[in-house]
């Protein structure tokens, strides 16, 4: 059984910023399940722009293999015709899969704690065409990384994170790198610290931020195809024991890309819920 | 012969019936939310003997109370902790068990279990050597020990005999 996890692990991507069950919705966090846990989170991304709205739905499973290792796989659906840049802050159509790392992870006080969690993987074309300026490109597999550190507590939570994906050139094309990158405040409210069999709720504050290089399309680059845009905006997470209920929204507070290409972007929102198991099984003595 | 053997198995089995934890109080440093107080709930509950759990997330304080006989040991509440990825800190304990060793040097045995610990008063000192070998619930603290280990040493704060 650890042969084959490890297998899968060592196949399959990592880590994205896709609604992770205990932190925001958009940027980058460290919480990683613990032993034994499985996660399923399910949801609704989106984005809409001048020229359309892209949607995507899907379903992703995380298992923790140790305390401070998780694997995780997420297949999408897509739905919707937008020509929006590409993007890895929001998931678009491919399968990812990977495994993440929680290499520090520093208890300081009750309920405090400060960790950085490194992720990696693959990510896979999934059956579904691209729209847009990336539809007419020959895709190719490629690997994503993540890093991120921060700061948890019983009051506030202060994460930044980083990410870079490549994907593998094809004959005559090649989907741009994109690099990624945010940061999320968190704060609790005094009356909302309460038990653990009452909804927790907390809410968050996201800056998230792509460059995307240039596309390559034909065998030529395409010009004016790389991009630039920060986005800010809120998102809640409520949990109750087992069920996670998160959303938010962003809009755009610097934007430079292509118009003729992709129109304007002006708003990404986020709908995501989470089934976690934790595990009780423990050994005999 | 097996007149003998089932003696000694009624003694054993007399022993274990009475010593066992009662109560442990653990602190865990690093829950923040409510799934890391649900997780060690399902974890400790997990337990086989764990009667109930309650986890108060703004004092890091985990309680756990026992069955009757429950053979749990440390060890497997301290890795309820661990592998939820928190860490456990000191821990108050309420056990029913057997004084061993020697009045200069003596252990607690929770007979239940493997769990022996080297006794040391907490504040004063009390004089054990009545009690050796007999039956005794202790009230006292384990320190923190690093991850993976049990503390070797009970601080204890209350000792009677055959409660």
């Amino acid at each position: 059984m650890k042969t084959l996890l490890l297998l899968v692990s060592t196949l399959v991507l990592a880590s994205s910023a896709f609604a992770d069950d205990h932190g925001p919705v958009f940027g980058y966090a460290t919480p990683v399940n613990s032993q034994g846990e499985v996660s399923c989170d399910t949801g609704i991304f989106g984005r809409n722009g001048t020229r359309g709205t892209q949607l995507s739905t899907g379903t992703g499973c995380g298992y923790g293999v140790t305390p401070h290792f998780t694997i995780d796989a997420f297949l999408p659906a897509t739905f919707g015709s937008g020509s929006l840049p590409e993007s890895r802050i929001m998931p678009g159509s491919e399968w990812t899969a990977g495994a993440s790392w929680r290499f520090l992870h520093s208890v300081t006080s009750v309920g405090k704690r400060i960790e950085s969690t490194a992720s990696l993987g693959a990510v896979v074309t999934g059956p579904q065409p691209d729209s847009g300026v990336l539809a007419r490109l020959h895709r190719e597999p490629g690997m994503a990384c993540t890093l991120a550190t921060g700061y948890a507590s019983r009051s506030q939570y202060l994460w930044v994170g980083a990410g870079y994906t490549t994907f593998a050139p094809g004959p005559n094309d090649r989907r741009p790198d994109t690099i990624s990158w945010s940061g999320v405040y968190g704060y609790r409210p005094a009356k909302l610290r309460r038990g653990y069999d009452q909804w927790d709720y907390r809410g968050f504050a996201e800056l998230t931020g792509e460059h995307t290089g240039n596309v390559r399309s034909a065998g030529a680059l395409v010009p004016s195809s790389s991009t630039t845009s920060v986005w800010l905006g809120p998102s809640v997470l409520a949990i109750f024991k087992d069920i996670a209920i998160e959303g938010g929204a962003q809009v755009p507070i610097y934007r430079d890309s292509s118009e003729s290409l992709y129109g304007r972007e002006r708003v990404r929102f986020a709908v995501n819920i989470s089934y976690l198991r934790f595990s009780g099984r423990n050994s005999s003595h | 012969m097996k007149k003998i053997l089932a003696a000694f198995v009624l003694v054993i089995c007399s022993l274990t019936a009475h010593a066992q934890y009662q109560q442990v109080n653990l602190t865990v440093f690093g829950m923040d939310c409510a799934p890391c107080a649900h997780a060690i709930h399902v974890s400790m509950k997990g337990i086989q003997g764990v009667n109930t759990v309650d986890v108060d997330l703004n004092s890091g304080l985990v309680t756990i109370r026992l069955t009757p006989g429950s053979s749990a040991s440390m060890r497997q509440f301290n890795e309820a902790v661990e592998k939820n990825g928190f860490t456990h800190k000191d821990a108050s304990v309420i056990a029913k068990g057997t004084i061993t060793g020697s009045a200069a040097a003596p252990f607690f045995e929770v007979t239940g279990t493997q769990d022996r610990f080297a006794l040391k008063p907490a504040a004063t000192a009390s004089d054990l050597a009545a009690l050796l070998g007999k039956s005794v619930t202790v009230a006292g603290t384990l320190p923190q020990v690093a991850k993976g280990k049990v503390s070797d040493t009970l601080r204890y704060t209350i000792i009677s005999e055959g409660q």
